[in-house]
């Protein structure tokens, strides 16, 4: 379809108008669109527009940002969830997994997808088999890191009997801390699930954990 | 120095072009946007570094670009000839550019990632492309730590490349087709299918030249050889569309087709003014007039790259200072009388 104003150019914007109850639809190219006044929308049609903003869309802005949302910035190269969403652009590798719970559902829709498939780095995968190796040790922590993920799944009696355990037996501090890394990654798959009152209590467990080890 | 585009057009495909790129970050650098200055600098010399013997792997005799003591000219005139982007040529920060001779080749280091290695050739050659890419992917690999997630594959600075980093796309030079009212349509289906269909020189009827460009639109949850048959699959198909609909107006229309041929020639050959726009009209006719066997020429010529040769960016390389338009319209005329050779 041609535009409508210059009837030249081929329209590739659609404007709905509802005015009184009566509904008109306009076609326009987006240099015309760009000339005429959209309000609030003009600066989609400016060629400056940058791809990246658009796709911002898709990623979230104009939701309702959260607090929770605005408060997340990654660890390593201080990107906030905030500036990723606005530029469409992360700022290292581990922004991923810092936010990959607030990504996850966006990027299915982005990509269609949330799982890699296809070619994986030599030396990323003799880690992984190195790792399956010696797992000897590594099952051992994991037992015990699945127990006390259990633990906390039990729900706030099972929190509180940890907790006088943990107290009394003086734990070392990187005991401590494998047990807050556990109990994050039990919130984040209780979010996943929207469980949200494990997700607070492990929430609460982590902060006081934190202050035990003086964090 | 021959460079791949240098390939003589030859009757038959409405295939130009193919072309493979991969984007990599390496583990434990944060990606170029979030680097200073001096992080960006140190990044490209341990890349450069590491990859100083790339020669050794190919058999290919590459060359290294500080891109930050390129003229605003050099970097337009790469991007004409897509050696690079344009977010890569208005980059300020350090970056560099490896490239075989040819210019087939290419590696980016610190763009908008670490790594963006790119594989050119003239035809439909999406498998071998990606096995060079690959090749210098493992090359790399080897030298450095891949940032590389199980869930997310290769983490890129941007979410549409992320999993497998690649984009395979296809050139190809659509003019009867794109005259067609199904286009759009027919664009809109691609998309369906994942592939993304756009105009190289603009979009819908200001696309001068008639090149299209068929790439992958995702990289997550979709395996390389999966992208290379997707995309390969729709240029095909939309390649037969186009020889088609040009053999039924060759059936019908031969003079019609041989006039429009040999008059596109007939300015090109003899104008002494020639604006960007007309220039790309002209020598899309021609193309068509090659593939359909209409023009023939005594030398081997080829029409894409007289098509990167007109771009404004190529035009200036080596002029002393930039040229106004109707300067450009008499040098663009003057390079294109001296590249056409005879016809038979």
């Amino acid at each position: 379809m041609l535009c409508e104003r210059c009837k030249i150019r081929e329209a590739n914007i659609q404007y709905t108008e509802i005015v009184n109850g009566v509904k008109t639809e306009h076609h326009f190219c987006a240099q015309c669109a760009k000339e005429l006044d959209f309000g609030p929308y003009s600066a989609i049609f400016d060629s400056d527009f940058p791809l990246g903003k658009l796709l911002s869309g898709l990623l979230g802005v104009g939701e309702t940002a959260g607090e929770e949302q605005v408060q997340v910035v990654c660890p390593t190269c201080g990107l906030s969830y905030e500036e990723f969403v606005k530029n469409s652009r992360f700022g290292c590798p581990d922004c991923y997994g810092v936010f990959d719970l607030l990504i996850s559902d966006k990027i299915k829709q982005l990509q269609g997808n949330d799982s890699h498939k296809g070619k994986q780095p030599e030396d990323w995968k003799r880690k992984q088999k190195e790792m399956a190796a010696g797992s000897v040790f590594g099952s051992q922590k994991e037992a015990q890191a699945d127990s006390q993920a259990k633990a906390g799944e039990t729900g706030a009696e099972g929190n509180l009997e940890s907790e006088t355990v943990s107290a009394g037996s003086g734990r070392s501090i990187p005991e401590i801390e494998e047990e807050i890394r556990v109990l994050d990654a039990r919130r984040q798959e209780a979010i996943r699930r929207e469980e949200y009152e494990t997700a607070a209590q492990c929430r609460d467990r982590i902060k006081e954990l934190r202050e035990e080890i003086g964090l | 120095m021959t460079r791949w585009f240098d390939e003589a057009s030859e009757k038959g495909s409405a295939v130009v072009s193919s072309r493979v790129r991969l984007v990599r970050n390496l583990d434990g650098y944060v990606f170029p946007s979030r680097m200073t200055s001096g992080e960006s600098a140190e990044m490209v010399r341990r890349l450069k570094g590491g990859l100083r013997e790339l020669d050794s792997l190919d058999g290919k005799s590459y060359e290294y670009l500080d891109l930050t003591e390129l003229g605003s000219l050099e970097k337009k005139a790469l991007t004409e000839r897509r050696v690079i982007n344009t977010t890569i040529a208005a980059k300020k920060e350090p970056s560099g550019l490896i490239f075989s001779e040819a210019e087939d080749t290419g590696i980016l280091l610190n763009g908008s990632d670490h790594v963006r290695i790119q594989v050119m050739a003239s035809g439909l050659k999406l498998p071998e492309l990606w096995k060079q890419a690959n090749k210098i992917d493992d090359y790399i690999g080897e030298r450095f730590s891949y940032a590389f997630d199980e869930k997310y594959g290769y983490l890129t600075s941007f979410p549409t490349n992320m999993g497998t980093g690649l984009r395979a796309s296809v050139i190809l030079h659509l003019p009867a087709l794109s005259l067609g009212k199904k286009f759009n349509g027919m664009v809109t289906e691609m998309s369906r299918f994942g592939a993304a269909v756009k105009g190289v020189y603009g979009e819908g009827s200001e696309n001068y030249g008639a090149l299209y460009q068929v790439s992958n639109q995702k990289t997550l949850g979709i395996s390389e050889k999966e992208i290379l048959e997707l995309v390969t699959k729709v240029a095909l198909q939309l390649a037969s569309q186009e020889e088609q609909v040009r053999r039924m107006a060759m059936e019908k229309h031969s003079l019609e087709c041989a006039d429009e041929a040999y008059k596109s020639y007939g300015v090109l050959k003899y104008a002494r003014r020639l604006s960007q726009k007309d220039a790309m009209i002209f020598l899309s006719q021609m193309m068509s007039g090659v593939t359909d066997g209409i023009l023939q020429f005594k030398e081997p010529c080829s029409l894409y790259r007289i098509m990167l040769g007109i771009q404004p960016g190529n035009l200036q390389l080596g002029a002393d200072r930039p040229f106004d338009k109707e300067e450009l319209d008499a040098v663009r005329a003057a390079f294109v009388r001296e590249e056409l050779p005879e016809l038979i």
